[in-house]
């Protein structure tokens, strides 16, 4: 979200830089877009996470036993 | 509430949670881990709960929230620390043992953003509510009565064998937050106004807030008329059931698991009208239910001798806010069902030997006489509006300016108790 919001504010920026450059300086604002679709593309992606944890079977078949309960000894009304 | 499988806690709703503002997200953008199909390497270095650091993962879009929760009790627990070091004394020596059975026993009851809005609380198993899903109003029964639920929840629901469930639940399907909205749950960001206890300051929320007619009895029910402006009584007094109180609780680490454990000595149901141990500008009422809660003087032994050396300065039958309402309930059903009915009372027979110290600020030493003694009372003169000392006994035990003398009949009522029956003009 914060790369994003960078991202934002790049393009804004380079809006601004380019309203007051020469027409050479004009090509140079055209790589804002460039910068923003590096960013955007090195952002951590979640595709082995979703591909798992949306697989009930394997999570099933991958689940580790879970530890005893942590007061599982108690005895009456908690 | 039923345990979820493991499997169950960790799935993923990919459609539903990929549709939301939270999907939008990147798993490891909150989680951390690693994007790769192998498990362990997945999961190292993992974030498991994000919303335990809600400053870093949640306060960008929930400002105000976040700035609120640090100072909310169910972050601060300070609810817990206030009782305790009251009934410890306060002894700086013995502040390490009771930190450590604070680790041990109390601090799993901490509630972070995600407890309530993603998943189940930790401290019963935890579990994805509906795939990652996240909840603006925490789904009721897994999330607020699934901790607050051996007293509150059974009431509320209709748990309790034989005693039908809250009134605002039964007929009016209302959840938790009906009453009690996010903002009081939240917390507030300045901390010099956060609670010490749960029952700090005014009530809130109160019933009045949606019941305006019951407290000037203009709703035409004639106990109203009496009781409903809140001096005399809380509104559970008359419509309340019985709910459950408990003894004699002990925390201690397990010697075979080296689990933290507790035992509960006894649980029944009870129903018993006290002083209100708290009266105070803020919560005036005279009687409130009162329940047992399950402290003794070796509560905590395991931890240390004597780390409830003050235990006589806070009562064991403690100030109730049951939630079990009804419109109908056995003491509301006449005049007669309350007063001079000992049997509904916290009198001194009712209180243990051993905590009757405890207990003097809510024991009933003389229940309200019959109503006609009520209504006959005389009035108090017009001008007693404008005495400064509230002790009626200064003048009336002797009959200083020939005021009245107490009666013998009278003999067991305390001096608080004199402006109940003979009110202003």
């Amino acid at each position: 979200m914060i790369r994003k919001l960078l991202a934002g504010i790049l393009v804004v920026l380079g809006l601004i830089l380019s309203a007051c450059s020469t027409g050479t300086e004009t090509q140079s604002a055209t790589d804002v877009p460039t910068e923003m679709e590096t960013v955007v593309v090195t952002a951590p992606e979640s595709g082995e996470c979703l591909a798992c944890h949306t697989d009930k079977q394997l999570l099933i078949d991958t689940a580790r036993p879970e530890e005893l309960d942590h007061e599982a000894e108690s005895k009456g009304v908690g | 509430m039923a345990p979820l499988e493991p499997w169950e806690k960790a799935l993923v709703d990919g459609e539903a949670f990929l549709a939301t503002d939270h999907g939008e997200l990147t798993c490891i953008e909150c989680h951390a881990g690693t994007n790769v199909s192998e498990k362990d390497q997945a999961h190292a270095d993992m974030v498991v709960s994000p919303s335990a650091q809600p400053d870093v993962y949640c306060a960008e879009c929930h400002e105000e929230v976040t700035a609120a929760y640090p100072n909310a009790l169910h972050n601060t627990q300070a609810g817990y620390w206030t009782t305790i070091n009251t009934r410890n004394g306060n002894v700086p020596e013995d502040h390490p043992a009771l930190n450590q059975m604070f680790n041990n026993h109390c601090s799993t009851c901490h509630t972070s953003c995600g407890e309530c809005h993603v998943s189940q609380p930790k401290n019963v198993g935890g579990g994805l509510f509906t795939g990652h899903v996240f909840e603006k109003t925490p789904p009721m029964t897994r999330s607020c009565t699934a901790c607050h639920g051996s007293r509150v929840g059974n009431e509320f629901l209709g748990k309790n064998e034989g005693f039908p469930g809250d009134v605002h639940f039964r007929e009016a399907r209302m959840n938790c937050v009906k009453c009690h909205e996010g903002a009081d749950l939240h917390g507030t960001a300045d901390a010099a106004l956060a609670s010490e206890h749960r029952l700090s300051g005014a009530e809130d929320p109160q019933c009045i807030d949606c019941h305006e007619q019951v407290a000037d009895g203009s709703d035409g029910i004639e106990m109203h008329a009496q009781h409903g402006d809140g001096a005399e009584l809380t509104c559970q007094v008359c419509h309340s059931i019985s709910y459950s109180s408990c003894d004699g609780c002990h925390v201690a680490v397990s010697e075979t698991s080296g689990n933290p454990y507790f035992e509960t000595e006894a649980t029944y149901m009870t129903f018993f009208i006290g002083r209100n141990p708290i009266q105070s500008e803020d919560r005036p009422a005279k009687y409130v239910p009162v329940r047992h809660v399950p402290i003794a003087t070796t509560s905590y032994q395991f931890y240390g001798e004597n780390l409830l050396s003050n235990f006589d300065a806070l009562p064991t039958w403690v100030y109730s806010t049951p939630h079990n309402i009804q419109r109908f309930t056995p003491q509301n059903s006449t005049c007669e069902a309350c007063h001079g009915n000992p049997e509904i009372f916290l009198t001194m027979d009712k209180v243990q030997a051993n905590e009757v110290n405890a207990n003097q600020s809510v024991i009933v030493s003389a229940i309200p006489g019959p109503v006609e003694m009520f209504l006959s009372a005389m009035l108090q003169p017009a001008d007693h509006a404008e005495l400064v000392t509230n002790s009626c006994v200064t003048c009336h035990a002797e009959g200083i300016r020939n005021s009245p003398v107490i009666p013998e009949s009278h003999l067991g009522f305390t001096n608080e108790s004199c402006i109940g029956c003979h009110k202003l003009p």
